[in-house]
């Protein structure tokens, strides 16, 4: 019945070897590709014109206590050019040259440049690239960078920083911070062909960036002002060219102002000289003169040595190791008491003492308050402060050092002492940082280190000869109506730079408590070179500002007066 | 007489190689009994390597997007089961019961071909082919390969195994107008499907060879009209072209094919594993679930992921030819042969395209790509193969 040529089963067979055939060649092909060409394959899938571009990350933003924005980044575009799409340089030029307000002859010179890529213009506000992407010139593109911009112009700008054209930070929080507040770069590849233009349809790979973590400070955008407005007016009265001024909270150690004058403008850091760039506070030490002598007086006291009411007998000079030390000014020999002493600021009283305490116990006591090494704030290019260890104390050395020269110390460092003696001798580490933030949620952050430096009645003791430097001796100028304050002033001159010795240079200093009985507040001021050459005229009446706004603006009540009782009293002239 | 109508004449051949293909003592058993189970589990395990390669070619893409990373894939499972009912529906009413509704099939299936080029259809990458209903975008040239087998199995058993002329003449009379539709989407991968289908079955009809000669010349000289005569628009050239020399352009016509190859040579024998595949993932393959998954495949399981893949389809296609053969009607063996020439020509020329041995013309990959017209329609046709198997032996009793 079937004909010849029409047996289908062996059509059928003959469909199946087509089909074997088929399959065989594909095999082949697929051995040829995965096996036999796989390593070039490879290596030509790995060097396939690939452009990658980084996606900027944003940067995080910088805030103050009260999420006050201090630094933060703001969308930007970097313009460029492809030189070789450009197709009349000279046209485009000009229009860009209208758009951005660069010089026509510059943005020449870069579009005919041989090269595919010229930046044009960096950080370019987004509706000015906007407008000079409409004009739809041939070559000319955009892509988006951010801009750090500082809300609050040029206050607490030597704590802040600044940050480079690429958004590293340079100085200051910003670049102590910079793996924080950098985030993770994205990138978005892009098969591109020989001249450099995406292939059509070819979709890229983008990883999306990971924004930078926020970081808010201790500081108080408020105190900050006026501490920086009150160090402006004391450069202006006392002629001193700098200063310098911390503000802390002695029960948790936040700086809540941290103020360098001359000012800083972030924006212009590259106008900026050295000095203005300093966070002085933290990064230069300086001998700290009378200052220093509460330590002195926290060894005495601790040790049992001396209490404040013992009497010495205290000449204006007195010749020690083959060398005569003199008080600031010419006295009859005096018998006073320690507190005396203090608020005078007697060095030959400090030292009479300092010899019984020894030159151990006084190097203890200075290591323990933290002197000669960091404070560890949290700022980049901290100083440790000068400090040797007492085996190389030359003989003087044990006369000056509990006096406050011969050893070296930030403003921080000192601050930190007379915080911890605020705060029942606990010393506290200060900190600037008060804690990171990171997709809106706070990061755990490790507790500031804390430590017993000295018994809480050393501490009364201290406070109490404090109070009685500012009502009686030379902190005077300190004063503050309805406040008891403690403090002590102190006026050291500044070694040359070059060669053994003194300049005849002073750095003031005025460091002081606030309510003494109840401490909320502890403030230094420090002044490089004030035109008189003493603390009570320069450093004191500074720190009195300041301290005078902040008490207000920290609705910290007064000591006295509030009663109406006192008021009255105080009106009718009863003592 | 039925046993008399099959291509092997009842049970005169008892076996195909080594195998046994009696149907001595089995004509009894219910047909459910018949079913082969081989065809459906490979079947299965495509449409589950195909999800898998869809998944890991999607997920990226998905999740940059901001979409769900398995919104693709669950798609495609959706469909699949979709495909399993489809394909249990086509497996158990008696496939002789399909000749009846040829008619019906081929005219719901030309109707749908025209309404996608009215303002019904949806228009995507430069072609009009689908047909946008609701959840669902459908492709009517998938149902149209079916109804095009079962149109010309009626047609063509009708010349009891020696087909003539008329018949080829009937059989070109209904193919026109569908490929005529079908190449004004423009769809040209579906047409060299239906072709290809048509030539399976008109070797199976019993036509003589001199005559199948003559059409395969008609044909070759009629596709190299199709190239030179300006019938086919300039890209379609292009890409028929470019597998034979890819590097003239490489940044356009041939880039897909460069990148395709790129990917599969880069797996080498292992692959890089799943989810690895840097060129997958950083999406220089193009349509990487559809119609280029096999590159997936290559890049992600090397040489022994392909080779699976590639066995599958061989074993699948094997089954296919042996139910062809054992149908004990003309009109089964004609279904199955259109059929194993649909699935054959589409897998061979989509792994060939992705490997520059075929040139790319947009065929899906049976079971394996993303899509739900050509899994259900696949899904379809598996369940007419399994309903001729299991109905090779019995007598009337279907």
């Amino acid at each position: 019945m079937a004909r010849r040529g029409a047996r289908p089963a062996l059509r059928l067979f003959a469909a199946l070897a087509a089909m074997t055939v088929s399959m065989v060649a594909i095999v082949a092909q697929l051995i040829r590709l995965q096996i036999v060409d796989a390593a070039s394959l490879e290596t030509l899938g790995a060097k396939q014109r690939v452009r990658s571009v980084t996606l900027p990350a944003r940067r995080g933003t910088i805030y103050d206590r009260n999420m006050v924005p201090l630094a933060i980044s703001i969308p930007a575009r970097a313009l460029y050019a492809n030189p070789h799409d450009v197709v009349n340089p000279e046209t485009t030029a000009d229009a860009l040259s209208v758009a951005l307000g660069i010089e026509k002859g510059l943005l020449l010179d870069r579009l005919t440049r041989d090269s595919s890529f010229v930046y044009l213009a960096r950080k370019v506000e987004v509706p000015l690239a906007t407008r000079v992407l409409a004009l739809n010139l041939p070559g000319i593109g955009a892509f988006p960078e951010t801009k750090r911009v500082y809300p609050q112009g040029t206050l607490g700008a030597q704590v802040v920083g600044f940050v480079g054209t690429d958004d590293t930070g340079l100085a200051g929080i910003e670049a102590g911070q910079d793996s924080v507040l950098a985030g993770v770069p994205g990138r978005e590849v892009t098969e591109v062909d020989p001249n450099g233009h995406p292939i059509p349809h070819g979709r890229s790979a983008v990883t999306r960036p990971k924004a930078g973590k926020d970081v808010v400070l201790t500081i108080d955008r408020n105190l900050q002002f006026a501490t920086e407005d009150a160090l402006d007016r004391a450069l202006l009265q006392t002629g001193a060219p700098r200063a310098a001024a911390v503000l802390i909270d002695p029960l948790t150690g936040e700086v809540l102002a941290m103020a360098n004058r001359p000012a800083l403008d972030p924006q212009l850091f590259g106008s900026a000289t050295p000095i203005s760039i300093r966070n002085r506070v933290v990064q230069d030490a300086y001998e700290p003169g009378s200052v220093n002598k509460l330590i002195t007086a926290a060894a005495a006291i601790e040790g049992g040595i001396a209490l404040p009411s013992d009497v010495y007998s205290v000449p204006d000079h007195l010749a020690l190791f083959g060398k005569v030390f003199h008080d600031f000014a010419p006295h009859k020999t005096e018998r006073w008491s320690y507190n005396e002493i203090l608020a005078h600021s007697s060095n030959i009283g400090t030292i009479k003492v300092a010899q019984q305490v020894g030159r151990s116990r006084l190097y203890a006591m200075l290591r323990k308050f933290g002197l000669g090494e960091p404070t560890r704030v949290g700022f980049p290019g901290e100083s440790a402060g000068i400090l040797t260890t007492p085996d190389k104390w030359s003989a003087t050395d044990m006369a000056t050092i509990p006096i406050g020269q011969g050893i070296a110390v930030t403003p921080l460092q000192m601050a930190a002492v007379y915080a911890a003696i605020a705060n029942n001798g606990v010393w506290t580490q200060p900190t600037l940082i008060k804690r990171l933030v990171a997709d809106g949620k706070a990061q755990p952050r490790t507790k500031p280190v804390s430590r017993r430096v000295i018994s809480s009645f050393t501490a009364a003791q201290l406070r109490g000869m404090l109070l009685g430097v500012v009502e009686t001796g030379t902190g005077k100028p300190a004063r503050i109506s309805g406040y008891l304050i403690g403090g002590k002033t102190g006026t050291a001159r500044v070694p040359l730079a070059n060669a053994r010795g003194y300049s005849n240079q002073v750095m003031t200093t005025f460091i002081g408590i606030v309510p003494v009985e109840s401490p909320r507040l502890v403030a230094a001021v420090v002044m490089d070179n004030p035109a008189a050459h003493i603390a009570a005229a320069t450093a004191a009446p500074t720190w009195r500002n300041i301290v005078q706004f902040a008490l207000g603006f920290m609705r910290i009540p007064p000591s006295y007066g509030l009663d109406p009782a006192d008021d009255r009293r105080n009106r009718s002239g009863t003592p | 007489m039925a046993s008399r109508e099959g291509l092997l004449g009842g049970a005169r051949v008892e076996r195909i190689g080594r195998e046994r293909i009696t149907t001595r003592g089995l004509a009894d058993a219910a047909p459910i009994k018949h079913l082969d189970p081989v065809l459906v589990l490979t079947a299965f395990a495509l449409t589950a390597i195909g999800a898998l390669m869809i998944y890991s070619a999607s997920f990226a893409s998905l999740r940059d997007a901001g979409l769900s990373q398995t919104s693709l894939v669950v798609r495609q499972v959706t469909f699949a089961v979709a495909g399993l009912v489809t394909m249990i529906l086509f497996a158990a009413v008696p496939y002789r019961r399909l000749r009846p509704w040829a008619p019906l099939v081929y005219i719901v299936s030309l109707f749908l071909l025209l309404a996608v080029l009215t303002p019904l259809g949806s228009r995507s990458l430069g072609a009009q082919r689908w047909i946008n209903i609701g959840f669902f975008q459908m492709q009517p040239s998938e149902l149209a390969k079916l109804s095009v087998i079962v149109a010309l199995a009626a047609v063509l058993s009708a010349g009891k195994g020696e087909a003539r002329v008329r018949h080829v003449v009937r059989c070109g009379l209904l193919v026109a107008p569908l490929a005529v539709l079908i190449y004004s989407q423009p769809d040209l991968g579906t047409l060299l499907v239906l072709l290809a289908v048509t030539l399976a079955m008109l070797l199976v009809s019993g036509l003589r060879l001199r005559l199948l000669l003559v059409l395969l010349v008609l044909g070759a000289v009629g596709f190299y009209g199709l190239l030179h005569l300006g019938l086919l628009k300039e890209y379609q050239v292009k890409r028929l072209t470019a597998f034979l020399d890819p590097t003239t352009d490489p940044a356009r016509t041939g880039y897909n094919l460069n990148q395709a190859k790129i990917a599969i040579g880069s797996g080498g024998m292992h692959g890089k594993g799943l989810f690895s595949g840097t060129q997958t993932n950083l999406d220089f393959v193009p349509e990487q679930h559809t119609d280029f998954i096999f590159t997936v495949i290559g890049e992600e399981f090397g040489f022994i992921g392909g080779i699976i893949v590639i066995g599958l389809f061989a074993i699948f296609l094997w089954r296919g030819t042996r139910i062809a053969m054992m149908s004990n009607t003309l009109f089964g063996s004609l279904l199955a042969a259109g059929i194993v020439g649909m699935v054959a020509f589409q897998a061979f020329v989509n792994i060939g395209m992705t490997i520059g041995v075929s040139p790319i013309t947009g065929i899906p990959l049976p079971f394996v790509s993303y899509g739900g017209s050509s899994l259900v329609t696949t899904y379809a046709a598996t369940g007419v193969l399994l309903n001729i198997h299991m109905r090779r032996v019995a007598k009337d009793r279907w």
